[in-house]
């Protein structure tokens, strides 16, 4: 709709053809930011559009693809469907775009996947496997739904009742268990009691992000319903992917904006930090370190609240009532960096390409399960950046971003350590 | 829509199968319009087409091969950077091979002698960024931040940083063109040696067969390599700040300053930059177009019209805001010296001071770049004209008068007469006429007016950058020439004879009105039948 009725509705694609009809191909979305451009090396902060180059595969190609598929001038094909897919859904492109366009670059990506997934050809035939996965055992593994809490440290004990509900996820619960160890152990030694989901499952976070909007969608009327049940008043995730799916997506997935929820969504680092105002935790131990801060898409430029926007758009392309545009200008990208800073002995050193200009690690979003080869490429682009800073570690707020640095670092004998920030936090205090 | 077997299998043994194909969902990625410069209007939905194929050579070596292979087996080709000029640099015929350039990036500089090497794929922000680790500065062409820095220098590459500097053609040095027809010339002094630093070579200047005016649109040859000259700046550095969408430069205030003027007329205004020029002060003096200063203080398109609602014939007829850019190139102390000198000459002609950000969102980086797409949606500069201060200020009120008559589907400007200022310390005006429109409501006005701008020029003896990629070349020829249409044919015909260099430019407007039937009640000149256009 070029005109009249709109929804901000990722699951009609009529919704987003103004925005994929106005891309100029300035290709805002590809570089960094003009302001903050480091020259010839690290320029760009579109990984889907630097590692395959055709310009199909920047959201200036995206939307033109899109525009087809609208007009039904595009088949489905399997080049279309990498297209798609080989993509980490970052939002680099979406920033890029509101510094100048204002158009809705990441929900028109989302609502593509989401039509894929409608007209019977997405998602990959991998994201088919975790669906099954999670349908069956409640996290993306396929691990049995019995071990999710194998991960809880004997030396803590959550409450049965608590204002605070830490939402572990499914990478923290099975594969990086130090994350949620780190974060429990923070939370003990701050003294501040929380509780766990009586029977958490995985919030959905891949569903959605491949376009399985309707599986996506009853995850999170269970999960959100699940959380009310128990009353808590703030929800802890250590986790930015989680992170984003519960602030942003399930408000967009229930229809209802982030404020509606019933308790407040917030993040480790946002947690600490207000610990820390309150004196509530000290960071006095010394960490002898000098590392950078990767960044995670979700908990920076993915994170602005969610607030479900209907109207008109008219005359010039003006909508109606105003619209508060979700730009990425306030995710949550100092904190983290005051939280390190404050760690004595850390020598915090930043990367050419940060906050919203960083460059995507390559796992989040479906990415590394369809593209592996992809995913492990974007991930040594970012660290040949650690390298150029001479950092000895990479510390970043998601266990999708560890794990994929990890796993590239593993196979690349670099002598670079991958931390979470929990995992810093913790030895600081 | 491909091109032949033989043919793409001759370009694959070229840059490997990685770099080409012909699928068409990576052609439909390299669809024009409907949005970007000059888009969604007739001359995009009339022009273009999706390529047959798409290749993307790395070295200079692969660009001859693969226009020989053209040439060979009869493919029309196109070069393309970036893609951000809109219709007039994607393909127009069917079958036709985009040569995406993006993987030539190579990059040099020699810090010495002050210039850059670059592939057409690097752009001016990359370039601009490098020039100004090492205390130097280029122009950011109007063309923005992210386009490509061979192919704005081709095109138009100024600013109103252009003030001391001018037409970018003394910019241009060694420069490697591969021809039509696959052969390989290098101009400057690379026509003696590797050594890139000088922008004459023997024998005729062939920067302007490449370049003319304002450019060819690539239906010359495809630019492999150019040395672009640096341009000494002051030794700090301009800090950025702030996150997307606000992010900014600070400037050192003792070495850069913007400081605007609201003048008592657009005569102050002139003589002010006159005077400036003469006492050889300042780095950047523009007349603003009114409604810039609007979208600078707009935080969305809503606000932008609420601001601009505002406005009407008489406030813009009433205001003139002069832009003054000053640069201490050398000590703080010329930054005292030329303000002093500068408000003593404001003074003077009843100018007032406004307060101004000692920040930089646009001209240092950016040019006028993306944001000119904000009110709208669309954009397009209908003409651009590099003569007289003289000539620019009358160039742009002809055409705002003539705007009432298109307006809309024009967007409305109460009459502002768009954007003039000094190029070369006085020596150059330049004038520039941009226009905005709905572009989802019937457009053709805009169509029609984009051509009567060329007859405006013609009627009232003005000049016009935009001769033959962009306007009727059998029009303006005639009448800016006599025979400047015949001659530009006779260089096409000679070094492009199969006519598959981005066909059919350099006649594409006077395709574009043979082909859309709204714009032919407008055709009064004669003309013969154009080839090569489908």
């Amino acid at each position: 709709m070029l005109k009249g009725k709109l929804k901000l509705d990722v699951t009609n694609l009529d919704n987003f053809e103004y925005d994929m009809s106005k891309c100029i191909k300035c290709k805002g979305c590809t570089w960094v930011d003009h302001i903050y451009m480091p020259g010839m090396t690290f320029s760009t902060r579109c990984p889907s559009a630097t590692r395959y180059l055709f310009d199909s595969y920047g959201a200036y190609g995206k939307m033109r693809i899109g525009t087809a598929m609208l007009e039904g001038r595009m088949d489905y094909s399997d080049e279309l469907l990498k297209i798609l897919y080989a993509c980490t859904l970052c939002g680099a492109c979406d920033v890029g775009c509101k510094r100048n366009l204002d158009l809705e670059i990441e929900l028109t990506l989302e609502a593509l996947r989401i039509k894929a997934v409608k007209d019977g050809k997405g998602p990959m035939p991998q994201h088919k496997k975790l669906a099954q996965n999670i349908a069956e055992k409640h996290n993306r593994f396929g691990s049995p739904h019995a071990n999710r809490n194998n991960w809880l440290p004997k030396d803590v004990k959550p409450a049965e009742k608590a204002d605070v509900l830490y939402f572990v996820g499914c990478s923290a619960a099975y594969t990086s268990p130090e994350i949620a160890q780190a974060t429990a152990k923070i939370l003990k030694a701050s003294g501040t009691p929380f509780m766990l989901m009586p029977d958490e499952w995985c919030c959905g976070n891949i569903l959605y992000s491949v376009g399985m909007f309707d599986e996506a969608q009853a995850l999170a009327k269970r999960n959100v319903e699940e959380v009310r049940k128990t009353g808590a008043k703030t929800l802890l995730l250590s986790c930015a992917e989680g992170y984003r799916m519960w602030k942003v997506d399930y408000p967009k997935l229930l229809d209802i904006a982030t404020d509606d929820l019933g308790f407040k969504v917030v993040h480790l680092v946002e947690f600490v930090d207000e610990l820390i105002k309150k004196k509530a935790l000290k960071l006095k131990k010394k960490v002898d370190l000098k590392l950078t801060y990767h960044d995670s898409c979700s908990l920076s430029r993915l994170s602005e609240p969610w607030t479900p926007w209907e109207g008109e758009r008219g005359e010039w392309g003006m909508v109606s009532p105003r619209l508060e545009r979700r730009r990425g200008e306030n995710g949550v990208y100092q904190t983290p960096r005051d939280i390190l800073q404050a760690i004595p002995g850390v020598e915090l050193v930043e990367m050419i390409r940060m906050k919203e200009n960083a460059f995507c690690c390559g796992a989040g979003r479906g990415t590394k399960e369809a593209f592996p080869d992809f995913a492990s490429w974007a991930a040594k682009e970012r660290l040949e950046e650690v390298k150029a800073i001479r950092a000895k570690a990479i510390v970043s707020t998601c266990p999708w971003c560890k794990e994929n640095f990890t796993q590239v670092l593993s196979k690349e004998g670099e002598n670079v350590k991958v931390l979470d920030i929990s995992e810093i936090i913790l030895a600081a205090i | 829509m491909a091109i032949s077997k033989e043919a793409y299998q001759a370009l694959e043994a070229i840059v490997g199968k990685e770099y080409i194909s012909s699928d068409p969902v990576i052609c439909e990625g390299y669809r024009s319009g409907p949005g970007g410069y000059e888009c969604g209007l007739g001359y995009e939905r009339v022009m273009t087409k999706i390529p047959g194929c798409v290749i993307m050579p790395r070295t200079t070596a692969e660009v001859q091969k693969i226009v020989k292979a053209c040439n060979r087996y009869k493919v029309p080709y196109v070069p393309y950077s970036t893609g951000w000029y809109g219709p007039r640099s994607h393909c127009h015929v069917d079958d036709e091979l985009l040569v995406d350039l993006k993987r030539m990036d190579d990059f040099e500089i020699d810090e010495k002698h002050l210039y850059a090497t670059v592939q057409s794929g690097v752009i001016y922000s990359q370039l601009q960024e490098e020039a100004m680790k090492r205390g130097c500065y280029i122009i950011v062409g109007g063309g923005g931040s992210q386009c490509s820095a061979i192919a704005n220098m081709l095109g138009d590459g100024w600013s109103p940083l252009s003030y001391r500097i001018g037409l970018p053609h003394r910019r241009i040095l060694g420069t490697e063109l591969v021809l039509p027809d696959g052969e390989l010339v290098k101009m400057g002094s690379l026509a003696t040696g590797e050594d890139d630093f000088w922008g004459e070579g023997p024998g005729p200047d062939l920067r302007g067969l490449l370049r003319g005016f304002t450019g060819l649109r690539g239906c010359l040859g495809i630019v492999t390599k150019m040395a672009i000259k640096l341009l000494p700046f002051q030794p700090e550095r301009l800090v950025p700040t702030g996150i997307s969408p606000h992010t900014t430069l600070e400037l050192p205030v003792k070495r850069v300053k913007w400081i605007n003027f609201t003048m008592p007329s657009k005569d102050s205004m002139k003589k002010a930059m006159f005077e400036m020029a003469k006492a050889e002060i300042g780095g950047g003096a523009t007349k603003v177009p009114i409604f810039w200063r609007a979208i600078a203080k707009a935080n969305c398109k809503e606000e932008f019209w609420d601001i601009w609602s505002q406005e009407n014939e008489e406030s813009i007829a009433s205001f003139h805001l002069l832009r003054v850019l000053l640069i201490a190139f050398t000590s703080e102390e010329q930054m005292d010296y030329e303000e002093k000198i500068l408000n003593e000459i404001i003074t003077e002609l009843g100018g007032e001071a406004r307060r101004t950000r000692p920040s930089d969102e646009s001209w240092f980086k950016n040019a006028d770049s993306a944001g000119m797409w904000l009110m709208c949606g669309s954009y397009v500069s209908v003409d651009y004209v590099i003569e007289t201060l003289e000539h620019s200020i009358p160039h742009g009120e002809n055409y705002a008068e003539l705007k009432k008559k298109f307006t809309p589907p024009l967007m409305p400007d109460y009459g502002d007469p768009g954007w003039f200022q000094s190029f070369e310390l006085g020596h150059q005006g330049y004038s520039e006429f941009l226009v905005y429109w709905d572009p989802d409501v019937d457009t053709d006005g805009v169509d029609f007016f984009y051509l009567e701008t060329s007859k405006e020029n013609i009627r009232k003896r003005f000049y016009t950058s935009l001769l033959g990629p962009h306007q009727p070349l059998y029009l303006t020829g005639p009448a800016y020439g006599p025979n400047y249409h015949t001659w530009l044919l006779k260089v096409k015909d000679e070094f492009d004879p199969y006519f598959l260099c981005h066909p059919p430019v350099p006649l594409a407007h006077d395709a574009f009105v043979e082909k859309a039937e709204w714009m032919r009640p407008m055709k009064d000149w004669e003309s013969p039948e154009i080839k090569h256009s489908s």
